[in-house]
């Protein structure tokens, strides 16, 4: 009978239903890394949702890394709390020198504290490693769960107890702990085959809806001062990545850690590689991304789009997505020769006093692809750097979401609060 | 949906399958469907249930893309998928009929989707063709080497095969690709079987802490690691994880009977009664129903008990019309309840050449015992017992070969031996091996 359990599980259990309420439900299908390998849609705390990097705009002279795990928080699901797994190591890499390997690796651990279990437990104590030596530990917040659990935990504001959890370290201030997700877009289209729901638009003009309103994620920050990454380029790249341990049959011991998830530039493992290969992108580094090269030079969107919208994108040759995605903006992001998917970011430009949301594509230099700010709309920069932006094919395509639901901070760690379970602001917007 | 399974049981009873069990019960079968209608209260039918809403959904929504769209070979395979979770949720074999027709539409379209051969090899592994299974994970497995999921359906059929060798290779490759829930409750199944239990508590530890945020899943993991805990006797810990289970993912099924055999064990039968009740109106899988029949039996109800042991049958019948083999697990049960020995022992050939596995082997071990070939079941128990799996049913099965063997001493030790490990490891049999280590 434990047979038929096991056989139920490969068969349509956790894998695949993890893989099909996607289609159907937010709740498991949020932010840009989403509909990815079906192991890893099965694993939410493991799974890399978004990453962004921008100077602070409060504080030029650091770097802001924001990374984010565990897809599609819904802040009324109790009983099953969302937190960290205890069990996974979260990373998140800096690349100095354009040789996609990691020059600084920020690692962070989370263990809930055993005590008496009561469900909704959410505050957990985390320590981090730099470079694989102790560098700094703390604590989460509690998730933003309701008053009645506040007051139970004796927090009067959810924000300012929350914020007095960050930690500075050498001049680096972290933060970990339960979050907005902070990335918008209209998933369900998006998923109907980049479906627009303006009609006779390319989607541009809004009308979309914003599924990832109301979700959480949970959210690791790092504020750096930028003298610690510089380079004499100033031009770093950053990507993030979940490890779990190795473990086989005839042992005890865990032998070391795989890497089940990564992420650095966002909607690369959704648009640009095949179904077959995700589980095996997922466990690669960068520095090991030049197979995944020809992907990029006839990225299946951009057939997708021509069939929908007549966009006559370019399908093949596609250089400027390798070099944009790979490499860098030539003169701007430029990092070397070799192939590698990370977020990168030239920090001497400072950050703009009026972001636009287009970035790059609309002029604003400090926003993506050079780095990446909460509020750049990476779906509809993409969709038009696929149709053929770089190379000069300019197609008004987008999804209709232009920004998030609730205002970002202004200050670290910038994303803003989580949603209250109480509150289910959901439950109102549906 | 279990109940239109049941009201299709009471159809397929009344239209003379009730014929099929003649001879076995006092009671002429034919009460079989009215006991079970009158069971049927108006609020089940209310209920509706699903364990997930959101695959009916999901079913209705592929349904119409591939009305819209019949070429559409992902939705085929998805749909294909699709209704073999609904299969899961419900125990509604047809589901399974339906998940083949969708794959193969699929294979029809695209022969070269990987994702087809999987599920497929899935299917296959539901309905124990286990060979079969085999061959389509390694065609899975050829289209796409890298993914880590084929390497599943590969390892699962191979256990079944009594391959365990590369069955546990498959496992830690499965898990070196991408560690997950699925992978490591698959190692925490090798390592249970090689009798390392604390090793196999430790990996089933890490495949709920991959599964936390996700309800079903976790509850599905909590159930496991609770009966690793059960299978030693620690029927508090295995309560706990049952209960936190059934919190995690409410009226779960599977964690429900688990918590009626864990009650069992703690002497509270009625409670017992009423957790398998509920498991088996949700979905009624023959073990559930066998279990509730044997509670009947040990609270001194026989009528009850016959009348669930006589739905064993038809649910059978309805297993083999979608294509699942059932022999092994009809043989273990006519071979526990003293039923058509001869019929059972045929079967279990059957069942142990269909799957040499250590299970295979102690059915049959089982079965020719009880039919009095001691001499030829002491080959198979030995079999059973090779990988040093630590199974109390087993040890028992083992010490009735060396008792009727005339080797009292050897019997009186496997008997003490399964108690000591899991001293209420069946409801039926652990009477007899306490009355017999004495």
């Amino acid at each position: 009978m434990r047979k038929l359990a096991l056989v139920f599980l490969v068969a349509a259990g956790a894998t695949l239903l993890a893989l099909f309420v996607g289609r159907l439900a937010p709740s498991s299908s949020s932010a840009s890394s989403h509909r990815e390998a079906p192991l890893i849609s099965e694993d939410p705390t493991a799974d890399n949702t978004d990453l962004y990097a921008f100077r602070s705009p409060d504080k030029p002279n650091t770097l802001t890394i924001v990374s984010n795990w565990i897809p599609g928080e819904d802040p009324a699901a109790g009983p099953n709390y969302y937190t960290f797994s205890q069990t996974a190591k979260y990373n998140i890499f800096v690349d100095r020198n354009g040789d996609g390997r990691p020059d600084l690796t920020y690692s962070f651990r989370f263990k809930t504290p055993t005590g008496p279990y009561f469900l909704g437990n959410t505050v957990q104590n985390w320590t981090a490693t730099l470079n694989g030596k102790p560098w700094a530990s703390g604590k989460t917040p509690m998730d933003n769960i309701g008053p009645r659990q506040q007051a139970l935990a004796k927090v009067r504001n959810y924000e300012t107890s929350a914020e007095a959890t960050i930690v500075h370290e050498n001049g680096v201030a972290i933060f970990a702990g339960q979050r907005d997700d902070p990335f918008f877009a209209d998933v369900g289209a998006i998923f109907d085959l980049v479906a627009i729901r303006k009609p006779g638009t390319t989607g541009n003009k809004g009308g979309g809806r914003d599924f990832l309103s109301g979700y959480n994620v949970h959210t690791i920050a790092l504020q750096i001062p930028i003298s610690q990454v510089d380079t004499p380029s100033h031009t770093i790249g950053v990507w993030s990545s979940t490890d779990r341990q190795d473990v086989v049959v005839n042992g005890v011991v865990h032998k070391g850690w795989t890497q089940v998830s990564r992420l650095g530039e966002p909607l690369v493992n959704e648009v640009v590689i095949p179904t077959g290969l995700k589980d095996l992108w997922n466990r690669t580094s960068p520095a090991n991304d030049a197979q995944f090269e020809k992907y990029y030079q006839t990225p299946i969107l951009a057939a997708v789009l021509n069939k929908l919208y007549k966009v006559d994108a370019p399908t093949t040759n596609r250089s400027d997505l390798v070099a944009v995605l790979g490499t860098g903006i030539p003169k701007v992001t430029y990092t070397g020769k070799t192939f590698a998917d990370e977020l990168r970011i030239n920090l001497s430009i400072p950050p703009a006093a009026h972001p636009k949301r287009m970035g790059v594509l609309a002029g604003d230099n400090a926003g993506f692809p050079n780095g990446r700010r909460l509020g750049d709309d990476v779906v509809d920069i993409e969709e038009q750097a696929v149709a053929g932006f770089l190379m000069g094919h300019k197609v008004p395509l987008g999804d209709g979401v232009n920004g998030n639901d609730v205002p970002y901070l202004t200050h670290f760690p910038y994303v803003a609060p989580p949603h209250q379970g109480y509150a289910n602001s959901k439950a109102t917007t549906a | 949906m279990p109940n239109k399974l049941l009201i299709g049981l009471a159809v397929l009873l009344a239209a003379g399958f009730a014929a099929f069990l003649g001879g076995v019960f006092v009671e002429p079968p034919a009460q079989a469907p009215s006991a079970l209608a009158a069971s049927q209260s108006a609020e089940d039918f209310k209920a509706g249930f699903a364990l997930d809403a959101s695959t009916a959904r999901l079913v209705e929504s592929l349904q119409a893309t591939l009305e819209a769209n019949p070429k559409d070979e992902h939705s085929w395979a998805l749909l294909g998928l699709a209704y073999q979770q609904r299969a899961r949720e419900t125990g509604d074999p047809s589901y399974y009929t339906k998940s083949g027709g969708a794959l193969d539409r699929a294979l029809r379209l695209d022969s070269s989707d990987s994702l087809v051969y999987s599920g497929l090899g899935s299917l296959a592994l539901s309905r124990h063709r286990f060979a079969l299974a085999l061959k389509l994970g390694r065609q899975a497995h050829a289209l796409s080497p890298t993914i880590a999921r084929n390497y599943g359906v590969i390892g699962d059929a191979e256990i079944e095969l009594g391959r365990y060798r590369s069955a546990f290779r498959d496992f830690d490759t499965m898990t070196r690709l991408q560690p997950s829930l699925s992978a490591y409750a698959r190692v925490s199944y090798g390592r249970e079987l090689i009798g390392h239990t604390a090793a196999a508590i430790t990996a089933m530890k890490l495949a709920l802490d991959a599964a936390t945020d996700t309800a079903e899943p976790a509850a599905w993991t909590r159930v496991q690691l609770g009966k690793l805990y059960f299978n030693h006797g620690r029927y508090r810990a295995a309560e706990r994880e049952f209960l936190l289970a059934n919190e995690t993912f409410p009226n779960y099924a599977y964690a429900l009977d688990a918590l009626a055999t864990t009650e069992a064990a703690l002497g509270r039968l009625r409670r017992a009664v009423g957790y398998e009740r509920r498991a088996v109106d949700l979905i009624p899988l023959p073990q559930y129903v066998a279990t509730l029949g044997d509670l009947y039996r040990v609270a001194g109800r026989p009528l009850l008990a016959r009348r669930q042991y006589a739905l064993i049958g038809a649910i059978e019948r309805l297993l083999r019309a979608n294509g699942v083999r059932v022999d092994l697990e009809i043989a273990q049960f006519d071979v526990d309840h003293g039923l058509r020995l001869t019929h059972a022992l045929a079967l279990a050939r059957i069942g142990q050449r269909q799957r040499p596995s250590i299970d295979g082997d102690d059915v049959l071990a089982w079965a020719l015992t009880r039919n009095g070939r001691c001499g030829a079941a002491l080959h198979y128990s030995q079999l059973a017992l090779r990988l040093g799996t630590q199974d109390a049913v087993k040890f028992f099965h083992r010490g009735m070969i060396d008792r009727c063997l005339g080797r009292h001493a050897a019997g009186r030790a496997w008997f003490r031996r399964a108690l000591a490990l899991n001293p209420r490891f069946s409801l039926l049999w652990a009477p007899v091996a306490r009355r017999y280590a004495a």
